[in-house]
C-alpha cells in the first residue's frame, strides 16, 4: 500500500479510530499495529508477507542465541550471526541480486570463452526488502555487538520490525529509537495528531504536487531518450532527477514520520536540506541518515573506520560506498553511484588533512560557492543512479559536458520552465533553511501564515490528482 | 557513558510551538472552499460527476471478468474507435449478450488478442477494431496510462484494487477529479512555443470520452459542442497521421501474428471478427494514403481468413457525424452499433436473442 492512494486514507482513518479506543488495553493496541502493518504490506503483494514474517522470526531467535552465548568464544557467537546474516542477505541475493548475479557470471564465462546462458529470472521483487532486512539485522547486529539486549516482548520486537510508517522505504530505525515507545501506552495529543497530519500534508506535497507532477515528466524525457541529448536538455533532466528523487524519497520519509506522530510515536528524521550541504560529509550527514550511519556504525566502523593507517581508512570508505551503492539496485550504474561519492568523500577528506580545515569555509559566499559546487558534482552522480545502463548515462553525460554537438531538443519548453522553476525553489528554500528544521520555522511563524500554506499545499495535492505512483525508493 | 550518535537513544520529535487549533480550522475551511470553487469551475468546463477514470485498474477489472467466466462470450478489444463508437446497451438488447470492453484509447488490438489467445481459455467471439494507422505501426509506443497492462491484471494488488473502488465512489460525487483536468495536465497543456520538432504535452490528445460502468465510453459532449476542443483533436491526429507509413516487413509481421492469434481462438472453438469504424475528412484519406486498404485491411482478413466489418461496404455505416474526424457522436455510436451487430447477428447463430449456442457459433 502506498501513502498516497485512497486505500491508505482509508486505512489510516480505520486505523487511527481503533488506536484511540479508550476501551482496549495497550496489548491490543500494540496487536491491532501488527495486525495493521502486515495488512498495510500484503496489500501490495500478500504471499511475500512470508519472507518478511521468515526474517522477523530468524533474528528474534538468533539474537536470543547471540545473548545467550555471550559468555561463550567469539566464535560461537559469530556461528550465530553468520546464520542471521546468510537468511537476511540470502533472500535479498535471491530476490534481488539473482538475476545480476547470474547475468555477470554470464558475461565472465564468456570474457574465458565459455557459452552459458543465464536461465530465465522472472522475480518478483518483494517491495521494501533492503529496508526491513537492514532493521532485523541492526537488531541483531546490535545484540552481537553487545551494544543491546534481546528484546523481552516478541510483540514488541515483530512491530518494531514491521511498524508499517517505516516498514517499506525507511527511515531505517534502530531498536534503541522505537523498542522503548512500544513499552508504555502511547496515544498523539491534540497537537501532536494536527502535527502529524501537517507532515503527512508537506509530504504528500513533495511527493505528489512536486515530484510527481512537477519533475518527473522532464527526467523521464531526457533518460528515456534513445539519442544523445544536448547540454541544456541534459542538465534539466538532470536537475530534474536531483529535484525529484529529493522529493520523492523526503516525501515519503516526511509522511512517515506524521503517520507515526498521529499514533503517537516518534521516528526520525531522514533528511535535513541536504542540498544546502557544503561537501559530502556534509551532504552524507543530511542525506537518507538512517542509511548513511547504518552504513557507518555496521560496515565502516568494524572495518576499521578511520582507527588504522590512512590508505585503510580510504579503503574502508571506499567498500563501505560501493556497498552502499549496490544496495540500492542490482546494476553497476549503482556501484557507480556509491563509488563516485566514495571518490568524492575521499578527496574531500584529503584535501581537508592537508589544508588543516575541519569546519565549513569563512565567509556566505565561499560557503555558497562550496555548496554549488558540492550540488554540481552531485548531480553528475544522479545522472549514474537515473540511468538504467551506462549507455544511457554516457548520452547524458556527453550532454551535460558540451560533447553530444547537433543533438536534438527533447524537452518541450512548459517541462524547462517546470524545473528551471522549482529546482531553484528548492535549492533557495534548502540554502535558507540550512540550519533550521521546519518545527522551528513553524513556531516563528503567524499561525494563520501556517495555515494558509498548510491549505495551499493540501489543496495542490487534491487538485493535481496524484493517480498513485510507487515512490522510487520502493524499488530498493 | 553518554551515547555517541542520536541513533542510540529513543526518538523524541520537537513539536512547534504554535495554535494547531487555530491552523486546523483555518486549513479546513479554505480547502472546502478551494475544492468547492474548483468543483464549480470544473463542471463550467463540462466535467461530470459519475464520469468514471479510465486506465489499467478499470482495464484490469474487465479482463479478470474473462478468467473469472462472468461474461456473456463476447469480447471487444481495440483501439478508441471501437470504445467510443459502441453502445454496450445496445449490442445487449440485440444479443441478450454484454460484451466485455477491452479495447484501450491510443492503443491497438493486435497484443491484447494474443494475450486472450495464449493466455486465456475463451473460446467466445473476439471483435477487434481496426484504426489501420493505430494497428500496422512498428512496436512500441502507444498511451501511457496503459503501458504494460497485460502484466498489470494479473499482477494488481489488493490495494489498488481498493483503491479503483474508492476511485469510483468518489468520481460519482466529484466532476473534478479527471486526470485530464489534474493541475498538472492543465499545465502541462499550456501553448507555448517549442524547440525544434518538439510536439510537447499540448500536442497530445487531451480529454475526448466520458466513461461509464463497463467501460462505457462515449464521445464527450464537449467535443460536439467546443470548437476549440475539437479543432484541437483534429490538430492532434493530422500530426501524428504525417508520419510515413508502414514499411512492407511491419505489415508482414502485424498479419503473420494476428493470423496465428485467430487460429489458436478457433481452435478452441472461437471466433474473431474484424471491425473498421469510420473516419472522416482529410483524416480518413491520410489513413487511406498511408495505409491503403489492399495491402493492410485486406492482407490482413485474407491471411487470418477472417471476417471483416468495413464501414466503407455497409450503407448504414455511412454518412455518420464525427465532430473530430475519428469518433462518432453519442448518437450516431448507438447507430453505428446496431448496424454492425445487425451484420454480427447474421453470421453468428449464437448472437441472435434467446440462442442458446457460444457467441461464436
Amino acid at each position: 500500500m502506498v501513502f498516497n492512494s485512497l486505500t491508505f486514507l482509508v486505512f489510516f482513518a480505520v486505523l487511527l479510530v481503533l488506536h484511540h479506543l479508550p476501551f482496549l488495553s495497550w496489548r491490543a493496541k500494540k496487536v491491532n499495529l501488527l495486525i495493521a502493518s502486515y495488512v498495510f504490506y500484503a496489500a501490495w503483494n500478500p504471499p511475500f508477507i512470508l519472507l518478511l514474517w521468515a526474517s522477523t522470526i530468524v533474528d528474534w531467535f538468533i539474537a536470543r542465541g547471540i545473548y545467550a552465548h555471550r559468555d561463550s568464544s567469539r566464535a560461537v557467537r559469530r556461528s550465530w550471526l553468520v546464520i542471521s546474516v546468510a537468511v537476511n542477505i540470502g533472500f535479498i541475493a535471491f530476490f534481488k541480486y539473482g538475476e545480476f548475479l547470474l547475468q555477470n557470471w554470464q558475461a565472465l564465462m564468456q570474457a574465458f570463452g565459455i557459452t552459458w546462458v543465464a536461465p530465465e529470472w522472472d522475480i518478483v521483487l518483494p517491495v521494501g526488502i533492503s529496508f526491513y532486512t537492514f532493521v532485523t539485522l541492526s537488531y541483531t547486529l546490535d545484540v552481537y555487538l553487545g551494544r543491546s539486549k534481546p528484546i523481552a516482548s516478541f510483540l514488541d520486537y515483530a512491530l518494531f520490525v514491521t511498524f508499517f510508517p517505516h516498514l517499506v522505504a525507511g527511515p531505517i530505525v534502530r531498536p534503541t529509537q522505537l523498542v522503548p515507545q512500544f513499552e508504555t501506552p502511547k496515544q498523539a495529543n491534540r497537537d501532536q495528531m494536527l502535527w502529524g497530519l501537517g507532515l503527512i500534508i508537506l509530504g504528500l506535497f513533495e511527493k505528489v504536487v512536486v515530484a510527481d507532477g512537477g519533475l518527473s515528466s522532464a527526467s523521464d524525457t531526457v533518460f528515456g531518450a534513445k539519442a544523445p541529448v544536448g547540454f541544456a536538455d541534459a542538465w534539466l533532466g538532470t536537475l530534474a532527477f536531483s529535484g525529484q528523487i529529493f522529493c520523492d524519497f523526503a516525501g515519503y520519509s516526511t509522511i512517515a514520520v506524521g503517520t507515526a506522530l498521529c499514533l503517537g510515536f516518534a521516528l526520525p528524521d531522514n533528511f535535513r536540506m541536504p542540498y544546502a550541504a557544503i561537501g559530502f560529509s556534509d551532504f552524507w550527514r543530511r542525506w537518507h541518515m538512517s542509511l548513511s550511519t547504518w552504513l557507518r556504525d555496521y560496515l565502516y566502523i568494524p572495518l576499521g573506520g578511520n582507527r588504522g593507517t590512512e590508505a585503510r581508512t580510504y579503503r574502508n570508505l571506499m567498500i563501505t560506498m560501493l556497498l552502499g551503492g549496490l544496495w540500492h539496485g542490482a546494476n553497476w550504474t549503482f556501484v557507480a553511484w556509491g563509488g563516485l561519492h566514495g571518490l568524492y568523500l575521499a578527496a574531500e577528506r584529503w584535501v581537508r588533512e592537508r589544508s588543516g580545515v575541519a569546519g565549513d569555509p569563512a565567509g556566505p559566499w565561499n560557503r555558497l560557492a562550496l555548496a554549488l559546487l558540492t550540488y554540481f558534482l552531485v548531480n553528475i552522480t544522479w545522472v549514474f543512479f537515473r540511468a538504467s545502463d551506462f549507455g544511457g548515462a554516457s548520452r547524458v553525460l556527453a550532454g551535460m559536458f558540451g560533447l553530444a554537438a547537433g543533438a536534438e531538443p527533447v524537452l518541450p519548453t512548459i517541462y524547462m520552465i517546470k524545473v528551471a522553476v522549482i529546482v531553484t525553489g528548492i535549492l533557495v528554500v534548502q540554502w535558507l533553511m540550512r540550519n533550521r528544521t521546519v518545527e522551528e520555522l513553524v513556531s516563528r511563524a503567524p499561525w494563520w501564515l501556517t495555515g494558509a500554506v498548510a491549505a495551499v499545499m493540501l489543496f495542490a495535492v487534491i487538485v493535481a490528482q496524484g493517480s498513485g505512483e510507487a515512490f522510487i525508493y520502493f524499488q530498493f | 557513558m553518554a551515547p555517541l550518535h542520536e541513533q542510540d537513544v529513543v526518538t523524541v520529535r520537537e513539536i512547534p510551538d504554535t495554535r494547531f487549533a487555530a491552523i486546523g480550522w483555518l486549513v479546513l475551511a479554505l480547502v472546502v472552499l478551494g475544492v468547492a470553487a474548483w468543483e464549480w469551475k470544473m463542471r463550467s468546463l463540462g466535467l461530470l460527476a459519475g464520469d468514471l477514470e479510465d486506465g489499467k485498474s478499470a482495464w484490469a477489472v474487465e479482463r479478470r471478468k474473462l478468467e473469472s467466466g462472468e461474461h456473456d462470450g463476447v469480447v471487444l478489444i481495440g483501439g478508441s474507435r471501437i470504445l467510443f463508437d459502441t453502445d454496450l446497451d445496445a449490442w445487449a438488447e440485440m444479443t441478450g449478450k454484454r460484451p466485455v470492453q477491452l479495447a484501450m484509447p491510443g492503443m491497438n488490438g493486435q497484443p491484447v488478442l494474443k494475450d486472450i489467445a495464449e493466455n486465456s481459455a475463451f473460446a467466445g467471439l473476439v471483435v477487434m477494431d481496426v484504426a489501420p494507422t493505430q494497428l500496422f505501426r512498428p512496436p512500441g509506443g502507444g498511451n501511457p496510462a496503459f503501458a504494460g497492462v497485460l502484466d498489470y491484471w494479473r499482477d494488481e494488488g489488493p490495494a489498488r484494487r481498493a483503491s479503483h473502488r474508492l476511485e469510483i465512489l468518489l468520481s460519482e460525487a466529484f466532476a473534478f477529479l479527471d486526470q485530464n483536468y489534474s493541475t498538472t495536465a492543465l499545465i502541462d497543456q499550456l501553448d507555448l512555443p517549442n524547440r525544434g520538432r518538439i510536439g510537447g504535452p499540448y500536442m497530445f490528445p487531451w480529454k475526448l470520452s466520458e466513461a461509464g460502468a463497463d467501460r462505457q465510453h462515449r464521445l464527450w459532449r464537449e467535443i460536439e459542442t467546443n470548437e476549440r476542443l475539437r479543432e484541437h483533436a483534429i490538430s492532434v491526429w493530422m500530426r501524428m497521421q504525417g508520419r510515413p507509413g508502414p514499411p512492407e516487413p511491419v505489415v508482414a509481421a502485424i498479419c503473420a501474428d494476428i493470423a496465428a492469434s485467430v487460429a489458436k481462438i478457433r481452435a478452441r472453438g472461437g471466433d474473431v471478427v474484424f471491425l473498421r469504424p469510420p473516419s472522416a475528412g482529410a483524416y480518413r484519406a491520410r489513413e487511406n494514403a498511408m495505409t491503403p486498404r489492399a495491402t493492410t485491411w485486406d492482407r490482413m482478413l485474407r491471411e487470418a481468413g477472417a471476417f471483416g466489418i468495413h464501414f466503407e461496404d455497409y450503407p448504414a455505416m455511412r454518412g455518420l457525424e464525427l465532430p473530430e474526424l475519428s469518433h462518432l457522436t453519442r448518437e450516431d455510436a448507438t447507430r453505428f452499433t446496431r448496424a454492425y451487430v445487425g451484420v454480427l447477428r447474421e453470421r453468428y447463430v449464437g448472437l441472435r436473442p434467446g440462442a442458446m449456442l457460444h457467441p461464436g457459433a
